[in-house]
């Protein structure tokens, strides 16, 4: 099984820290990161990438976006976008990075060659956050201006399509009034749920099919981070105040709540606000991270605090809970890759280059089997053994003839070593008889005489 | 202890073995009459291990040395036997040889397989003629290899034996031998390309070399042709690297198009060859060796007898090893040349065998051959395509446009049944793979395609939908009689339709055969699981119709078995059964889509699958099992919608109704058939989530409802003195639990619904030609729900009050009773105005909801008003009468 690990960066660089969720166990420490929030994301598994802004550096007009393989501390590759990057986001296969940046542009790379396959404007000011939805055909952002859109990205390459829309994004939300400040989305498809929250102290729940707004819940306090349940019962809002509330999405309308209109209950126990939340795969804990440093996972069921990470002492950015692969998981590549280690794709490239060159995709095709699956199938003499039986009781097929003619020439030969056999018989006898009449009648002819 | 034991015993085993040794395999004296024999021999050793010495332990020292001894004088029989100068008995040696490669303990053939493979390679060279022996010896030294890659420690032994295999190998494919002897030797270099790459890399080349020159010359049969192709795809395996990889594809594509250019001569504008080298070749690259080396280059001549034939086998050939290239593992990222290949796949399907005016040069003879050969070079076109849609997964991306235009484009134009299923079944992956961000696109063009093909209706009423199910039930018989004569496969069944069309001239030419149809189901259904509730507004009333008539049609003459077809022919042929079960599943997917109205058909639906259901032991059963399971979910909804009074904008209805004004694909007349035809006035307008909202008070629903919810119409009063139902969702269940406080709230629930009834009033005094009962009963039902699921939460703690419950009771039979004169009323309004529905009516509606909102908002805040909604009741009843003629 899989191990879920926790990790974290902060807007400070004190790098991105590693634990295991449920023994934690802490991991490496990766080096020199200093990520705004929703800049942190895990490329397939495979590995770390991270947006950076630095305030203090000189070279501040442009930030970067960084990788980190599993098994080294240090930055293995440095990319340097036009723009600084606030947001990334990578789609499940890790095949494409898509990164938001401040001037309100959307980049999309391709990770194996790093090439930067579209650009384009989205948003009036810079990109908040960005996520694609469960089949990963749509990317869903947020920008500081207050708007939600969400993109097809079937359409952002559909030059012909997109000539003939008014407008490249399928929705575009506008029902906040102040910055968006996350966006998350869950299953189902078409029928699937957008949640947002924004600094105007509400969550917004929309609806992919219909487009338009499903819920709209208020809450106390400034929600900085959302995260919703797998099971979609209900969504776990982080506020600013240092409670994380809890909003039902199926419950019924309750009135009665402390909190307010859908928000059946809090976890609380930060002394700060919180500023990220990630779930674990089965739902039922809940990883939280704070502007104190701290990092804390709840039992959901209990509601109470079973493990806290010490991250920093400056706030916590981003929180993500993910399936490491194991360590060992090369083995199950080919020779050749586990000789030399899966390298880490090219830097991404910083402006989009001729779509002429966009002619070969480069892609790990087939299923990366385990060697010895192979071994499968493959006997295959009992079948031609078969077929060849097939063939000899068929009469005048060319293999019975073969056989045939193979065995009429042995019998020739044995025939004719038979025919020289009674030949050589006969002319002894011959031989015998003649010799024998000879005598006979010498004899005859003696024993005449003598009569 | 042993003999206890039975056929398990142990013991038994090298008793076996020396008696089918005895009996059965031949010896030196006597002659090898029955080959079938060995038939048995194998099936026995397999079945009982007998070749496996592996005993349990104990260890008993005279098994194991009886066992031992018996193996050892049959593997010297067999050594023997394939010394032996009769071909017939040399090949049993062979044969079973392979067969001990497999079948015997690790040890012995660690011990001794170097003596079987000197054996071996002995029949496979000079001075041995015979085909038979050298293709037998060709699949043992395979399969002894193949087991010799599992022993870790043997690798490197292993590895520099099979480098010495590989020059006679070579010699067999070079030599002009037979296609028995080929195939063999083909899977035996695949398995040293598998499992020994390194022995294959050193004669890279030459095997390269000798592979395309077979496939070059244009004398191998179709199976020889399809392995070559095959190991050519795994050659670049053997060195494992990218550059080998995207060499043999440059070769394979370029060759390709040079025998493609060979091929369309004449058939197509000269720049489109240009065109397509410069997609395969982008400026700045060099251009690869020919495939094969120079070699194969003066086998390319087509001065043989049928060169067309040849042209079209080989370009089969090479589009086969590229799609194997694409989607076998490999185990480096490889750059795949997307755009070529969408280029050289846009130019085999464009291709329609027309001449163009400008050319004239070509024989009609030539292009007749041509012809012949296109729909299996665009069958293997579009392999290709699927094979790029497999090979690149999410990383199509960038070029997925190309590809629906592409596919798009040639659908229109297609008209052979195998390519449109295969058309049809790259469009399926595409959607499922691409998801909704490309299924709200290209939905339309999908949905007007599909109509073409599952084209029931066309110039048909009611009648006819019955001679329609006759007639394809003959079609079905008849195909099935033809199978009876001759074994024919998917495509001759195909070509069998004229036969029928003796029958029916005039309908059956423009029907599209089952296959088809089944293709053309499953892209809709896999559009519907996609994108059925986004953007769908323009097509999904029509998609729905469709498939319940369908599949009503398909399952109007009951069900047809699907053994039969299995039984008569081996290959899996489209039976109407299959048909069948298409159809159903298109129509759970168009039911379970949430879509902007409550499912029109699911009445039908559901009865259709119950029918089904009843099939016992068919898939088809078993599917409709699944479906009532599934649907179930919707008939009971268990999770409470998103969607409530209090979100800050509601305006759904604003959005709702566009259907009916947008345009209809294609302007097909059957389309427009649904459209004039009675539609079922209580789905039309009802909106899904507004009637689960509403289901807490079921009352309303009943009202217009048809038979599937009258058995709810007992219950709410029934549940009000029967506290066991009370976990009914309905408004029943909070009667149940209510106390005074709740009863309040639910009589001025039902003090609204009376509210609402005056509003319907007002409404239908200020504008007389809409008909919206449903709308607005629907848009009550939010607030209703909501209240009733507070009295549902909080009754808990409060005492039952049966006096006010039977209050209620009588008074929501008021409401029954006049809400079904309610709805009489808007039948007659709908019927004269029934045509006349507009954009005005939204408008309307707006007004409307505001409306209710405020006088909601009024209820909640004075409690008085509850009473005074109370007496309403009974003074609304005569104004909405009243209201009837005003309408008018």
């Amino acid at each position: 099984m899989e191990t879920e690990v926790v990790i974290a960066s902060s807007p400070t660089d004190v790098g991105i820290s590693c634990w295991d969720l449920h023994t934690g166990e802490e991991h490496l420490r990766y080096k020199s990161c200093a990520s705004p929030s929703h800049g942190l994301t895990s490329v397939a598994g495979r590995f770390l990438a991270s947006s950076q802004i630095r305030e203090s550096k000189s070279s501040s007009s442009s930030g970067s976006i960084q990788y980190w393989s599993w098994s080294k501390p240090q930055v293995e590759v440095r990319s340097f976008p036009a723009e600084p990057i606030k947001p990334v986001v990578s789609n499940s296969q890790g095949t494409y990075i898509a990164g938001g940046g401040v001037s309100g542009d959307i980049y999309f790379w391709e990770v194996a060659t790093g090439k930067l396959l579209k650009k384009w404007h989205a948003h009036y000011r810079a990109v908040s956050c960005l996520v694609f939805n469960d089949d990963e055909s749509l990317l869903i952002s947020g920008a500081e201006d207050g708007s939600v859109r969400v993109w097809s990205l079937f359409l952002i390459f559909d030059d012909a399509r997109r000539e003939e829309m008014k407008h490249l994004f399928e929705y575009s939300f506008h029902e906040h009034s102040l910055r968006v400040t996350d966006v998350k989305t869950g299953y189902g498809g078409s029928n699937a749920i957008i949640v947002s929250a924004s600094e105007d102290r509400t969550c917004k729940v929309w609806s992919l099919s219909k487009g338009k707004i499903l819920r709209n819940v208020v809450f106390p306090s400034i929600i900085d981070a959302i995260s919703l349940d797998p099971g979609e019962h209900v969504f776990y809002a982080g506020g600013r105040d240092g409670k994380i509330y809890i909003a039902g999405l199926n419950s019924p309308v309750t009135s009665n709540s402390n909190y307010g209109l859908h928000i059946i209950g809090a976890l609380s126990e930060h002394s700060k606000g919180v500023t990220c939340l990630a779930s674990s795969a089965d739902g039922f804990l809940l990883v939280s991270g704070s502007e104190d440093g701290m990092i804390r996972v709840w039992d959901t069921r209990t509601r109470n605090i079973i493990r806290v990470f010490r991250h920093t002492k400056g706030p916590v950015s981003n929180v993500l809970v993910i399936r490491q692969p194991k360590r060992t998981s090369s083995t199950s590549l080919a020779p050749a890759v586990r000789r030399h280690g899966l390298p880490l794709p090219p830097p991404l490239e910083k402006f989009a280059n001729n779509p002429d060159e966009n002619a070969y995709v480069k892609v790990l095709i087939g299923p990366q089997t385990l060697p010895n699956q192979l071994l499968d199938s493959p006997y295959i003499s009992v079948q031609t053994m078969e077929a060849q039986i097939k063939e000899l009781q068929q009469q005048g097929s060319s293999a019975a003839a073969e056989v045939d003619v193979e065995r009429l020439k042995s019998e020739q030969v044995r025939s004719v070593q038979m025919i020289q056999q009674w030949k050589k018989m006969y002319e002894n006898l011959h031989q015998f008889c003649v010799s024998e009449l000879l005598e006979g009648s010498h004899t005859e002819s003696a024993s005449g005489q003598n009569l | 202890m042993s003999a206890s034991e039975g056929m398990y015993d142990v013991a038994l085993k090298p008793k076996l073995l020396r008696s089918l040794l005895r009996e059965y395999v031949p010896d030196e004296k006597h002659p090898f009459s029955n080959p079938s024999e060995l038939l048995y021999v194998v099936s026995t050793v397999k079945t009982h291990k007998l070749l496996s010495e592996w005993a349990p332990l104990p260890l008993e020292q005279d098994l194991v040395d009886a066992w031992k001894s018996a193996v050892d004088s049959w593997v010297h029989r067999l050594l023997t036997l394939a010394s032996s100068s009769l071909p017939d008995k040399c090949w049993a040696g062979i044969c079973l040889l392979g067969l001990t490669c497999q079948e015997c303990s690790s040890e012995r053939f660690l011990a001794s397989y170097a003596v079987w493979l000197n054996k071996l390679v002995s029949n496979i060279q000079p001075p041995v003629g015979s085909h038979l022996l050298k293709a037998a010896s060709c699949a043992s030294l395979s399969d002894m290899f193949t087991r010799l890659s599992g022993f870790s420690n043997a690798k490197k032994d292993g590895s520099s034996q099979a480098t010495k295999i590989i020059q006679p190998a070579l010699k067999l494919l070079n030599e002009d031998s037979s296609a028995v002897v080929l195939e063999e030797a083909v899977c035996l270099l695949c398995t040293m390309i598998n499992f020994f790459p390194l022995s294959v890399h050193r004669h890279y080349d030459s095997v390269e070399a000798a592979i395309v020159s077979k496939l070059m010359s244009g004398k191998c049969c179709a199976n020889v042709l399809k392995k070559l192709g095959y190991v050519l795809s795994l050659l670049p395996k053997s060195r494992g690297d990218e550059d080998s990889w995207s060499l043999m594809m440059d070769k394979i594509v370029l060759c390709l198009n040079s025998q493609l250019n060979d091929a369309f001569q004449g058939l197509e504008e000269e720049v489109r060859s240009a065109q397509t080298l410069r997609a395969l070749l982008p400026p700045g690259k060099e251009s690869p060796p020919p495939l094969g080396g120079l070699a194969s280059e003066q086998t390319s001549d087509l001065s043989t007898r049928k060169p067309e034939r040849l042209l079209g086998s080989r370009i089969c050939t090479l589009m086969q090893c590229c799609c194997n290239m694409l989607t076998s593992s490999y185990p480096v990222m490889v750059p795949v040349p997307v755009s070529g290949l969408v280029a050289l796949v846009g130019r085999v399907l464009m291709v329609d065998g027309s001449l163009p005016p400008s050319y004239s040069f070509m024989t009609t003879l030539k292009q007749e051959f041509i012809c012949s050969e296109i729909p299996t070079l665009q069958l293997h076109g579009l392999e290709i395509l699927g094979a790029v849609v497999q090979g690149l997964r999410s990383q199509l991306l960038p070029h997925v446009a190309a590809i629906v235009q592409l596919l798009k484009e040639y659908l229109r134009r297609c008209k052979f049944p195998d390519l449109k299923i295969k058309a049809y079944a790259i469009l399926k992956v595409l959607l499922m793979s691409m998801g909704i961000g490309i299924a709200i696109h290209i939905g339309q063009d999908i949905v007007s395609n599909v109509f073409i093909d599952l084209d029931f209706f066309s110039g048909e009423k009611d009648g006819k939908s019955s001679r329609l199910h006759a007639k394809a039930q003959t079609e079905l018989s008849s195909e099935s009689r033809l199978k009876k004569r001759k074994h024919s496969s998917l495509a001759s069944s195909f070509q069998a339709q004229p036969v029928q069309d003796g029958l029916e001239v005039e309908m059956l030419h423009n029907l599209s055969p089952i296959s088809v149809k089944i293709a053309a189901l499953e892209a809709l259904e896999a559009l519907l699981t996609v994108g059925g509730s986004m953007r769908s507004e323009s097509w999904r009333v029509t998609v729905d119709h469709l498939l319940i008539t369908v599949a009503t049609n398909a399952c109007k003459g009951g069900w047809s078995k699907e053994e039969r077809s299995i039984f008569l022919s081996g290959d899996r042929t489209a039976t109407w059964a299959d048909f069948q079960l298409a159809s159903l599943r298109a129509l759970l997917a168009s039911l379970l889509s949430p879509g902007r109205v409550r499912p029109a058909h699911l009445a039908l639906g559901l009865e259709l699958f119950r029918r089904g259901m009843q099939e016992t032991g068919t898939k088809l059963a078993e599917y409709c099992g699944h479906a009532l399971l599934a649907l179930e979910v919707l008939i009971h909804p268990r999770a409470l919608p998103l969607l409530d009074l209090h979100s800050s904008t509601n305006e759904y209805k604003v959005l709702g109704s566009k259907i009916r004004d947008t345009v209809y694909p294609s302007g097909d007349r059957q389309i427009s058939t649904y459209r004039a035809g009675p539609v079922d006035p209580e789905s039309e307008d009802d909106d899904l989530y507004e009637n689960w909202l509403g289901d807490a008070d079921e009352l309303e629903i009943q009202v217009t409802e048809s038979k599937q919810n009258a058995d709810y119409t007992e219950k709410p009063p029934a549940t009000a003195t029967d506290p066991t139902l009370g976990e009914l969702p309905v408004k029943g269940a909070s009667l149940t639990h209510s106390t005074t406080k709740e009863v309040e709230v639910l009589v001025s629930a039902t003090g609204r619904n009376d509210k609402r009834m005056g509003n319907t009033d007002d409404y239908m005094v200020e504008s007389p030609r809409s008909r919206n009962t449903q709308d607005q009963r629907a848009d009550n039902g939010p607030g209703t729900a909501v209240d009733g699921c507070v009295a549902v939460q909080s009754g808990k703690d409060a005492l039952e009050s049966v006096d006010l419950g039977r209050r209620i009771a009588s008074v929501e039979n008021d409401t029954t009773a006049k809400s079904n004169v309610i709805s009489e009323v808007h039948g007659t309004i709908a019927s004269t105005s029934e045509q006349q529905v507009t954009e005005t009516k939204d408008d309307g509606v707006t007004t409307i909801v505001k409306r209710i909102s405020a006088t909601l908002s009024n209820t909640d805040r004075s409690k008085d008003l509850m009473l005074e909604s109370d007496n309403e009741l009974s003074s609304d009843f005569p104004d909405i009468v009243d209201g009837d003629p005003d309408s008018d």
